[in-house]
């Protein structure tokens, strides 16, 4: 077990918004090269 | 293989790698003992800032050269590294707040760090949007390049505002004069981090920049 306050939820918050970010903009400009 | 495929390939492989990223800061890097495994927030928040200032600092350099040598490719590259830098930028100030809330107790504070650098974001959608309102072209350039420079001078700033100012923001313990502050195992995961923020900022960069190149193109013709 992990030692210190339990905050994971916040870390698995950060991830998933930094991914969600990250690949959403991937996709857009994947569908920008498309779409010209 | 044209800039576009190579930057969307790029691109694809970075994401794969960032997946490794979260594999090992997750399941293979121990956590901060006092601040649990919020700290690991700190993988994706400072490589996201590091690719968020190296996108404005590109900007400004590009911006420089655009003035000294009307070059248009300096100006498409500046706008390319500001578009994909306010996306970095984005992923700076939502994973600062969702860190700050554990360890601070508050999602935000208008300490000088912080401040400036959500003056920083403002100052990547304020070019861009000061880009798609200016239609003529040379015009355009000339602006989205002063604007660039400021974008460099803001720089230095925000690196150093820790120093300069009283501020909650804990102070650089990678990019300082003495060595890097972290136990050998945070410190390869934040340098591995580091490593692939900075492909895809490439990648995304290839593709925005050739993106901007083809509409020119079609533009021209």
């Amino acid at each position: 077990m992990p030692e210190g306050p339990a905050n994971g939820g916040y870390m698995v918050a950060a991830y998933i918004a930094a991914a969600v970010i990250l690949v959403a903009y991937a996709l857009f400009l994947h569908l920008r090269s498309r779409k010209l | 293989m044209t800039l576009a495929q190579r930057g969307r390939w790029l691109t694809w492989v970075s994401l794969i790698l960032l997946g490794g990223v979260y594999v090992r800061a997750l399941a293979f890097t121990p956590p901060e003992r006092f601040q649990g495994l919020a700290q690991k927030i700190f993988y994706v928040h400072v490589p996201a800032a590091w690719s968020a200032m190296l996108a404005m600092g590109l900007v400004g350099l590009a911006s420089i050269l655009f003035l000294v040598m009307k070059d248009y490719r300096f100006d498409r590259f500046a706008a390319a590294s500001a578009e994909v830098g306010t996306a970095f930028s984005l992923v700076m100030l939502t994973t600062g707040p969702i860190w700050a809330k554990p360890i601070w107790g508050t999602w935000w504070t208008w300490d000088a760090r912080l401040t400036l650098t959500l003056f920083l974001f403002f100052l990547f959608v304020g070019y861009l949007l000061m880009r798609g309102a200016v239609t003529e072209a040379s015009l355009r350039a000339r602006y989205s390049a002063v604007l660039g420079i400021c974008g460099l001078v803001l720089l230095p700033f925000i690196h150093l505002s820790v120093y300069l100012f009283r501020t909650l923001h804990p102070m650089p313990i990678v990019l300082k004069p003495s060595a890097p502050s972290l136990p050998g195992s945070m410190l390869e995961t934040l340098l591995l981090s580091f490593g692939v923020f900075t492909l895809l900022y490439v990648g995304f960069v290839m593709q925005v920049y050739a993106l901007a190149s083809a509409r020119d193109t079609v533009g021209d013709a």
